[in-house]
């Protein structure tokens, strides 16, 4: 009997040490310690081993047992470490992906949603009004002489209604003074329309944001010092911002507002960004006598307005503003 | 406005200013510098060659190459290619090192492999009108070898963009008087102030009817006898040609010569070509003029016209002259018109006759009456110097309109011109509150500087506190607020130092919108899909509702005649209506992109659309939205999946169960009927109509050159916010396990999940916690199913929140399911 399990045993070590795969393995472990299995036939065979050798020869199986189970265990492992190496052996990593479908947003509202959180971070709240506006909003509000050529519809869009599309988001002001008593705090990003014929620096509906800020003593130095800010965080802290004089019916003093900027191999070029200025008195006028309230006298303020078709071509170089409306997923996904 | 350097330096002392200098003044003062010409040439290298051979480049049908004299001693090789001297002409010749106009530098080169050593000159590549087409041939009086720079006078063209408010800067002496008052620096003489102080004015009498006052208040004629017409003086037509203009002859060279020097446009009649006195009057409507450029307008009652006895037009007021009444070579006496128009009225006529001049240009912006006679003044000394003739005095009709508010007329200081016939001219007066000076500029301004801005500028503290009476020249001061610009503007925004102060502000409803709005756009771009931004106008004819479920245009209800909104004067058919649905917009997208060979066709839009509410007579309104398109391949095709799947209808409704994943969301057929070719339905969001989705109509699909299934969504932003971001408690995680059963239905074919859903719900089973549709088979062929039937497999998931149920309690539970759709469906069976 002894002999019989010392041979059982070299024969299923040896065997387990040829097995090259595991199936095999599973093969030999059915072959050996299965209920027919060679260890197992010889185990049954207990029975009849004489009382005083039992302890002796129960020893012997189990030792066997114990050893085939660990060959069984180290040849598992040794066949899964081979496996797993053959399953990374030869992967071509320079393989292209599969692919996804890809989306991104638009252009303009990179820009639009950068300014607005940087103005956001300032102390702006977001405020909006309709774009099918009456005259008194467009213009009469904001000080628009009567023969103004804006007020021309040759130059803007009516309606029979006698309606237009504004033409500036500067109606916003009028829209929030109307409803808010000072202090005013607002930034509204929106559509505006001229009727020009479109071409690769016009379009005739395009996106500004307008921003106001009225209350007691607003001054030339916060004008500059918020928008001297605003324009730093949006085109790098290192950029020159000048204001230069200019004229708007709704401002007085009006600016427009230039930064240096400088495209990849040219000179650096103040490049005109902007308009502001102080809130005309005639404006806070018109609005205290259409509400019939005395909130805007004695206020002071300043508004401006940036073109975001604008920002937008000055940030990635785009030379014809038509790209932004024809959404040519070619042109979009650089954005991305 | 072209301004010339040196035209300018004779009113102002503008020595030791560089050019960029100069235009830092300027575009500080409020004065944008558009673009700057150097005229003529600096450098002594360009100087006077004589062509002494010429002969063809071999290969070449216009280069010849030249031996030329530039009085060196040697002969120079050039290449040229003009095609307009001889042998012997004398021209400009750029030896190497010379830099030209616009910072083009000479160098020694080859041409067809020919050697040039410089380069012969037309007078515009020195920065010179040119005179003919090709080399400036000079005078053979011209010593060779002399610099160019000797007898060619050197200028600088500034062209300027004059803000609307500052019609007082149209001129050179404008300008020049700005730059004075800006600066400190010298002004030189009024050109106009001794001619003015001496000229006779007289009452005109009949000599002038003014029929329009409201129009034209003030009109004066000077008629100067025995003029004799013919080129004006060198000096003068050099100046006109600085800045653009054509020397005419010497009268009408004068009278624009003063529109430029003064401002105020002038104009000069044939005084033979007139009967009896003229009459400013209103056209008839209808009435006819003939424009000196030959061309025929139709008038309208707001136009005015300068007639005569015979009635006709002979000039459009404050626009341009007739063909019949200008000056000609034959002119012997003139009449020369110097008046002053309502600047509403000329704005209407040019615009409306798309009829434009110097003139008109300076009235429409508003005029100083208080030029009116300067301008005369001037024209006629001008006209006497050059033209010779005598003048009979200025022949004054009406009066300078009072341009000062009604209550500040009794005190404003008035100036008086002329003799016996007197023009007045009340100042505007303004006064000062020092204290807004301070808080606009946090006090940094003094107000000893202030007030000396204000003087420089021109006006005049009347009584030391704080009233001031403006110039006469600057209609734009006329409040507070206008001196405090002034100020601001003069001392340089740049010397006010920048202050930060800033409130606390609460969120708006605004901002919630827009950060909701940007976080789905954000979760759409990550789903795969462009967001696009298309034109708001749109062709009236792309909105058609066999397209899109346009026709129920959000919110929810149907497009009824009138109910789109169309621009009164649109620039094109292409963009004349107000887009009541993003479809018509992103198809264009889709459209684009397939021919771009896109492969993946998925886009949304953020936007307004617009309608009517009530057929044009409702109210107009505007409403946010979101637009989704899908169409194409789901990915793009790639050597991991060759041929990816279409897009079908049920990967929208994926997207739209993404974007609200709390809501119950129902496609419910829509109420209103859409044509048979598009699928359609409205879009209920915990029961509330928040849109609509469609699969667009094949056969128009293909028309617009998109032949696949497209599907297109809807939703009212406001709607979908409100829904997304509703308050909620996050529910606990089950204690218990749960246990799924799953059935295969036998129906026929046209049950819809819908019905089974009902159905499921009618069992009321407490234990069901939820069930999905997990397989759909049909069998076309009726082989392993008859073709009108189909086996749908649901999933049902039963649970105790406070027990795991036993396999006999599950059993019951679902049996008692199965048994209520069994009851619920007809011609049900279970496989």
């Amino acid at each position: 009997m002894k002999n019989q399990i010392a041979s059982v045993q070299a024969d299923a070590l040896s065997r387990i040490g040829g097995i090259a795969d595991m199936k095999g393995l599973e093969e030999a472990r059915v072959l050996i310690l299965g209920k027919k299995g060679t260890l197992t036939q010889l185990q049954q065979g207990m029975r009849n081993v004489p009382k005083e050798e039992k302890p002796a020869v129960g020893a012997l199986l189990n030792e066997a047992r114990t050893a085939i189970t660990a060959a069984l265990e180290d040849r598992k492992l040794a066949l899964q470490q081979a496996l797993d190496a053959a399953a990374v052996a030869g992967a071509d990593f320079t393989m292209p992906g599969a692919t996804l479908p890809m989306g991104g947003l638009h252009p303009i509202s990179i820009v639009r949603e950068e300014a607005v959180r940087i103005l956001r971070r300032m102390g702006f709240t977001l405020s909006d009004g309709p774009e099918i506006e009456d005259e008194w909003h467009c213009f009469d509000a904001l000080n628009t002489p009567d023969d103004h050529p804006a007020r021309n519809e040759k130059d803007t869009f009516y309606f029979d209604s006698g309606k237009l599309l504004r033409t500036q988001t500067s109606t916003v002001q009028a829209r929030t003074m109307e409803k808010q008593a000072p202090p005013v705090r607002i930034i509204c990003p929106g559509s505006a329309f001229r009727r020009d014929a479109i071409d690769a620096t016009h379009l005739s509906a395009f996106n500004q944001i307008e921003g106001l800020y009225v209350d007691k003593n607003v001054s030339v130095g916060d004008l500059k010092g918020t928008l001297e800010y605003f324009l730093k965080a949006l085109f790098g802290a290192e950029t020159a911002v000048r204001f230069r004089p200019h004229f708007f019916p709704f401002t007085e003093p009006s600016f427009e507002i230039d930064v240096l900027l400088q495209a990849a191999g040219q000179a650096p070029r103040w490049i005109e960004i902007a308009g502001c200025g102080m809130v005309n008195p005639a404006v806070f006028e018109n609005i205290d006598k259409e509400t019939g309230k005395q909130l805007y006298s004695g206020c002071t303020g300043f508004a401006f307005g940036i073109g975001l078709e604008r920002l937008a071509m000055i940030r990635w170089g785009i030379r014809d503003i038509r790209l932004l409306i024809e959404n040519d997923v070619r042109f979009l996904a650089q954005f991305q | 406005m072209n301004i010339s350097l040196n035209w300018l330096s004779s009113y102002i002392d503008l020595q030791g200013l560089g050019t960029q200098e100069m235009a830092d003044m300027l575009t500080f003062a409020g004065i944008e510098v558009e673009g700057i010409q150097e005229r003529g040439v600096t450098t002594e290298l360009v100087v006077v060659a004589q062509v002494v051979e010429k002969t063809p480049v071999e290969g070449s049908d216009h280069l010849n190459v030249c031996m030329v004299d530039a009085g060196e001693g040697s002969l120079r090789q050039i290449v040229c290619g003009a095609q307009n001297y001889k042998v012997g002409d004398k021209v400009p010749c750029a030896l190497p090192g010379a830099v030209l106009p616009g910072g083009w530098e000479i160098k020694e080169g080859k041409l067809r492999g020919v050697d040039s050593r410089g380069m012969l000159c037309s007078a515009s590549e020195l920065g010179l009108p040119d005179k003919e087409h090709g080399l400036w041939i000079l005078p053979q009086e011209y010593t060779i070898g002399t610099p160019v720079r000797s007898f060619v006078e050197t200028d600088t063209i500034f062209e300027l963009e004059i803000t609307p408010n500052r019609p007082d800067l149209l001129s050179h002496w404008g300008m020049a008087r700005e730059l004075a008052g800006i600066t400190g620096r010298t002004l030189k003489a009024d050109p106009a102030e001794a001619p003015t102080a001496t000229i006779e004015t007289q009452p005109a009498g009949d000599a002038i009817t003014l029929s329009a006052p409201d129009i034209c208040p003030l009109y004066t004629a000077t008629r100067i006898s025995g003029v004799k017409i013919g080129p004006s003086p060198e000096w003068l037509a050099n100046r006109l040609v600085s800045i653009g203009l054509r020397p005419i002859n010497n009268v009408v060279d004068i009278t624009n010569y003063c529109l430029f020097e003064l401002g105020h446009p002038l104009h000069a009649f044939d005084a033979a070509k007139l009967t009896g006195g003229l009459n400013i009057r209103r056209a008839a409507e209808g009435e006819s003029f003939t424009s000196l450029m030959e061309e025929e307008y139709s008038l309208k009652a707001d136009d005015v016209v300068i007639s005569d006895a015979s009635g006709a037009a002979l000039a459009l007021g404050g626009v341009m002259g007739g063909l019949e009444s200008g000056v000609t070579e034959t002119t012997t006496d003139i009449l020369l018109e110097s008046a002053w128009f309502n600047r509403s009225n000329i704005r209407f006529t040019s615009r409306r006759l798309g009829l434009g001049s110097d003139s008109s240009y300076r009235f429409e912006r508003g005029t100083s009456p208080w030029n009116v006679l300067r301008a005369a003044a001037r024209a006629t000394q001008l006209i006497l110097e050059c033209c010779g003739g005598t003048a009979g005095p200025v022949l004054v009709g009406g009066q300078a309109p009072c341009l000062v508010p009604e209550e500040n007329a009794p005190t404003a200081t008035v100036l008086e011109q002329g003799t016996q016939a007197k023009i007045y001219y009340a100042l505007d007066q303004v006064k000062l509150d020092w204290k807004e000076l301070d808080v606009m500029t946090n006090a940094s301004l003094p107000h000893m500087e202030g007030a000396r801005i204000l003087r420089h500028l021109g006006l005049r503290d009347v009584d030391g506190k704080g009233t001031w009476d403006c110039p006469p020249w600057r209609l734009d001061l006329k409040r507070s607020c206008d001196l405090l610009e002034e100020m601001v503007r003069v001392y340089g925004i740049d010397n006010i130092p920048a202050t930060n102060t800033a409130i606390f502000v609460e969120e708006s409803s605004h901002d919630r919108a827009n950060d909701y709005r940007m976080g789905l756009a954000r979760k759409l771009a990550g789903a795969g899909f462009w967001e696009v931004q298309t034109f708001k106008l749109i062709a009236a004819e792309s909105i058609d509702p066999t397209i899109a479920g346009v026709e129920n245009a959000l919110p929810i209800k149907p497009l009824m005649e009138g109910d789109v909104i169309r621009v009164s004067l649109p620039i094109s058919e292409d963009h004349s209506t107000l887009r009541p649905s993003l479809a018509p917009g992103l198809l264009a997208v889709a459209a684009r992109n397939i021919n771009q060979g896109m492969e993946v066709l998925r886009f949304f839009e953020m936007g307004r659309v617009f309608r009517n509410t009530g057929g044009g007579k409702g109210k107009d309104i505007e409403n946010e939205v979101l637009g989704i398109f899908m169409a194409g391949r789901l990915t793009p095709a790639s050597w991991a999946c060759t041929k990816p799947a279409e897009v079908h209808f049920e990967h929208l409704r994926a997207v739209l169960d993404t974007l609200v994943p709390k809501a119950d969301i129902a496609l419910v057929p829509s109420r209103q009927s859409r044509p048979a070719a598009a699928l359609g339905a409205d879009i209920q969001i915990n029961n509330q109509a928040c849109g609509y989705v469609a699969r667009l109509a094949l056969q128009k699909c293909r028309d617009l050159g998109l032949p696949l299934e497209c599907y297109y969504a809807e939703l009212d932003l406001r709607k979908l916010q409100q829904v997304a971001t509703a308050p909620f408690k996050a529910a606990e995680l089950p204690q218990f396990p749960g246990s799924g059963r799953d059935a295969t239905l036998d129906v026929p074919a046209s049950l819809t999940h819908a019905e089974v859903v009902k159905a499921i719900q009618a069992a009321k089973q407490k234990l069901l916690v939820s069930y999905a549709l997990k397989d759909v088979f049909c069998d076309p062929s009726g082989e392993k199913l008859p073709a009108d039937r189909k086996a749908v497999t649901y999933t049902f998931l039963y649970r105790d929140a406070k027990k795991t149920l036993t396999a006999q309690e599950v059993d019951a539970a679902h049996k008692q399911v199965l048994d209520t759709l069994t009851a619920k469906i007809n011609n049900l069976s279970f496989r």
